[in-house]
Protein backbone atom coordinates (compact mmCIF):
# COMPACT_ATOMS: atom_id res chain seq x y z
CA UNK A 1 0.00 0.00 0.00
CA UNK A 2 1.16 3.56 -0.70
CA UNK A 3 2.25 5.92 1.44
CA UNK A 4 -0.90 8.07 0.57
CA UNK A 5 -3.38 5.18 0.70
CA UNK A 6 -2.24 4.44 4.07
CA UNK A 7 -3.01 8.20 5.15
CA UNK A 8 -6.33 8.35 3.52
CA UNK A 9 -7.06 5.34 5.29
CA UNK A 10 -6.68 7.38 8.56
CA UNK A 11 -8.81 9.71 10.13
CA UNK A 12 -7.76 12.46 12.35
CA UNK A 13 -9.68 13.98 15.39
CA UNK A 14 -9.20 17.75 16.45
CA UNK A 15 -6.55 16.89 18.54
CA UNK A 16 -4.20 16.13 15.76
CA UNK A 17 -4.31 12.57 16.76
CA UNK A 18 -4.23 10.40 14.15
CA UNK A 19 -5.55 6.94 14.07
CA UNK A 20 -7.50 4.22 11.96
CA UNK A 21 -11.34 3.65 12.15
CA UNK A 22 -10.59 0.20 12.82
CA UNK A 23 -9.08 1.31 16.23
CA UNK A 24 -12.06 2.67 17.14
CA UNK A 25 -13.85 -0.47 16.33
CA UNK A 26 -11.77 -2.53 18.55
CA UNK A 27 -11.95 0.41 21.68
CA UNK A 28 -15.31 -0.28 21.36
CA UNK A 29 -15.16 -4.12 21.56
CA UNK A 30 -12.33 -3.90 24.30
CA UNK A 31 -15.07 -1.62 26.21
CA UNK A 32 -17.57 -4.24 26.02
CA UNK A 33 -15.23 -7.36 26.93
CA UNK A 34 -13.97 -5.42 29.88
CA UNK A 35 -16.90 -4.85 31.91
CA UNK A 36 -19.61 -8.02 32.04
CA UNK A 37 -22.36 -5.10 33.06
CA UNK A 38 -22.13 -3.35 29.44
CA UNK A 39 -25.09 -3.52 27.22
CA UNK A 40 -23.81 -0.90 24.26
CA UNK A 41 -21.18 1.27 23.74
CA UNK A 42 -20.13 3.70 21.15
CA UNK A 43 -17.18 6.28 20.79
CA UNK A 44 -17.91 9.35 18.86
CA UNK A 45 -15.45 11.91 17.53
CA UNK A 46 -15.37 16.05 19.00
CA UNK A 47 -18.15 16.81 16.12
CA UNK A 48 -20.45 14.24 17.16
CA UNK A 49 -19.96 11.78 14.40
CA UNK A 50 -20.18 8.21 15.49
CA UNK A 51 -16.40 6.40 14.90
CA UNK A 52 -17.71 2.77 16.65
CA UNK A 53 -20.70 1.45 18.27
CA UNK A 54 -22.26 -1.41 19.66
CA UNK A 55 -25.45 -0.43 17.68
CA UNK A 56 -27.38 1.56 15.37
CA UNK A 57 -23.85 4.64 15.03
CA UNK A 58 -26.19 7.05 13.55
CA UNK A 59 -28.56 6.33 16.80
CA UNK A 60 -25.91 6.48 19.14
CA UNK A 61 -24.33 9.73 17.47
CA UNK A 62 -28.12 11.26 17.20
CA UNK A 63 -28.85 10.40 20.93
CA UNK A 64 -25.53 10.92 22.80
CA UNK A 65 -25.22 14.28 21.16
CA UNK A 66 -28.74 15.19 22.39
CA UNK A 67 -27.63 14.02 25.87
CA UNK A 68 -24.74 16.35 25.84
CA UNK A 69 -26.16 19.29 24.82
CA UNK A 70 -28.45 18.90 27.95
CA UNK A 71 -25.59 18.50 30.37
CA UNK A 72 -23.90 21.02 28.86
CA UNK A 73 -27.20 23.29 29.15
CA UNK A 74 -27.63 22.51 32.99
CA UNK A 75 -24.60 23.98 34.02
CA UNK A 76 -22.13 27.18 33.33
CA UNK A 77 -19.47 25.28 31.52
CA UNK A 78 -19.32 22.16 29.33
CA UNK A 79 -19.48 19.06 31.41
CA UNK A 80 -16.25 16.56 31.27
CA UNK A 81 -18.38 13.20 32.42
CA UNK A 82 -22.13 12.08 32.69
CA UNK A 83 -23.33 9.42 34.99
CA UNK A 84 -27.72 8.51 34.89
CA UNK A 85 -28.69 6.05 36.94
CA UNK A 86 -32.31 5.76 36.32
CA UNK A 87 -34.84 2.17 37.11
CA UNK A 88 -33.72 1.01 33.54
CA UNK A 89 -30.39 1.40 33.19
CA UNK A 90 -27.27 3.72 33.73
CA UNK A 91 -25.91 5.67 31.09
CA UNK A 92 -22.61 7.37 30.82
CA UNK A 93 -20.76 9.60 29.01
CA UNK A 94 -16.85 10.60 28.88
CA UNK A 95 -15.08 13.48 26.92
CA UNK A 96 -11.49 12.93 26.68
CA UNK A 97 -8.57 13.85 24.38
CA UNK A 98 -11.21 15.57 22.01
CA UNK A 99 -13.38 12.26 21.78
CA UNK A 100 -16.38 10.90 23.20
CA UNK A 101 -17.43 7.76 24.36
CA UNK A 102 -20.89 6.52 25.85
CA UNK A 103 -21.98 3.69 27.28
CA UNK A 104 -25.25 2.40 29.02
CA UNK A 105 -25.04 -0.50 31.53
CA UNK A 106 -27.32 -2.07 33.61
CA UNK A 107 -28.31 -0.78 37.04
CA UNK A 108 -25.27 -0.87 39.71
CA UNK A 109 -22.52 -0.92 37.28
CA UNK A 110 -19.33 -0.09 39.06
CA UNK A 111 -19.17 3.74 38.35
CA UNK A 112 -15.62 3.88 38.47
CA UNK A 113 -14.21 0.92 37.45
CA UNK A 114 -16.15 1.83 33.96
CA UNK A 115 -15.35 5.63 33.73
CA UNK A 116 -11.41 3.98 33.92
CA UNK A 117 -12.09 1.74 31.40
CA UNK A 118 -13.65 4.84 28.94
CA UNK A 119 -10.67 7.33 29.76
CA UNK A 120 -8.23 4.63 28.64
CA UNK A 121 -9.58 3.57 25.75
CA UNK A 122 -10.28 7.16 25.05
CA UNK A 123 -6.73 7.98 25.24
CA UNK A 124 -5.07 5.07 23.92
CA UNK A 125 -7.44 6.49 20.39
CA UNK A 126 -5.99 9.62 20.90
CA UNK A 127 -2.10 8.74 21.05
CA UNK A 128 -3.15 6.88 17.84
CA UNK A 129 -2.28 3.50 19.58
CA UNK A 130 -4.97 0.84 19.51
CA UNK A 131 -7.15 0.34 22.92
CA UNK A 132 -4.75 -1.83 24.89
CA UNK B 1 -9.34 -25.31 76.18
CA UNK B 2 -6.93 -25.71 72.58
CA UNK B 3 -6.94 -22.03 71.04
CA UNK B 4 -8.08 -22.39 67.74
CA UNK B 5 -6.17 -23.32 64.80
CA UNK B 6 -4.96 -20.51 62.72
CA UNK B 7 -6.10 -20.99 59.59
CA UNK B 8 -9.79 -21.67 61.16
CA UNK B 9 -9.44 -17.57 62.60
CA UNK B 10 -8.38 -16.56 58.55
CA UNK B 11 -11.14 -18.36 57.45
CA UNK B 12 -13.38 -16.74 60.12
CA UNK B 13 -12.04 -13.24 59.21
CA UNK B 14 -12.47 -13.31 55.65
CA UNK B 15 -16.04 -14.90 56.01
CA UNK B 16 -16.92 -11.44 57.96
CA UNK B 17 -15.42 -9.42 55.24
CA UNK B 18 -17.59 -11.67 52.52
CA UNK B 19 -20.83 -10.98 54.44
CA UNK B 20 -20.48 -7.32 55.86
CA UNK B 21 -19.59 -7.10 51.88
CA UNK B 22 -22.79 -8.83 50.79
CA UNK B 23 -25.26 -6.83 53.57
CA UNK B 24 -23.66 -3.29 51.64
CA UNK B 25 -24.48 -4.26 48.50
CA UNK B 26 -27.99 -5.03 49.53
CA UNK B 27 -28.43 -1.80 51.65
CA UNK B 28 -27.44 -0.16 48.53
CA UNK B 29 -29.22 -1.65 46.21
CA UNK B 30 -32.92 -1.76 48.28
CA UNK B 31 -31.35 2.98 49.06
CA UNK B 32 -30.26 3.94 46.10
CA UNK B 33 -32.82 6.04 43.88
CA UNK B 34 -32.28 7.65 40.05
CA UNK B 35 -30.03 10.22 40.07
CA UNK B 36 -28.42 12.57 37.55
CA UNK B 37 -25.03 13.65 38.09
CA UNK B 38 -22.60 16.05 36.18
CA UNK B 39 -19.08 15.70 36.16
CA UNK B 40 -17.13 18.78 35.46
CA UNK B 41 -13.35 19.95 35.20
CA UNK B 42 -11.39 20.15 38.26
CA UNK B 43 -13.41 17.43 39.89
CA UNK B 44 -16.54 19.55 40.76
CA UNK B 45 -19.72 17.63 40.55
CA UNK B 46 -23.60 18.50 40.40
CA UNK B 47 -26.76 16.59 40.72
CA UNK B 48 -30.03 17.16 39.49
CA UNK B 49 -33.17 16.20 40.54
CA UNK B 50 -35.82 14.29 38.54
CA UNK B 51 -37.82 16.72 39.46
CA UNK B 52 -36.37 19.74 38.26
CA UNK B 53 -36.30 20.99 34.54
CA UNK B 54 -32.59 19.91 33.79
CA UNK B 55 -32.55 16.90 35.90
CA UNK B 56 -36.05 15.84 33.31
CA UNK B 57 -34.05 16.55 30.35
CA UNK B 58 -31.32 14.56 31.18
CA UNK B 59 -33.37 11.33 32.15
CA UNK B 60 -35.33 11.73 29.15
CA UNK B 61 -32.08 11.85 26.95
CA UNK B 62 -30.67 8.94 28.98
CA UNK B 63 -33.71 7.05 28.46
CA UNK B 64 -33.15 7.53 24.54
CA UNK B 65 -29.46 5.96 25.04
CA UNK B 66 -30.70 2.73 26.85
CA UNK B 67 -33.03 2.29 24.47
CA UNK B 68 -30.49 2.53 21.39
CA UNK B 69 -28.32 -0.01 23.60
CA UNK B 70 -31.21 -2.57 23.55
CA UNK B 71 -29.65 -4.33 20.58
CA UNK B 72 -27.91 -7.23 21.75
CA UNK B 73 -24.24 -6.97 22.24
CA UNK B 74 -21.81 -9.74 20.74
CA UNK B 75 -19.46 -10.88 23.26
Amino acid sequence: MTRAAILADLMVDETGAVFSPGAAERAVELLVELSPDLRGAAILDADGAALAATGAPARWAEDGAALLAVADGAGEEPVEQVHIATEQGEVFALRHDGLIALAVADRFALTSVLFFDMRSVLRDLAAGGEAA
Amino acid sequence: MTPPKPHRVLLDRVSGYADEAAAYVRRRRVSRRPFARLYYGGGRAADFAADGRAGGELFVAAGRLIEVAREPVDR
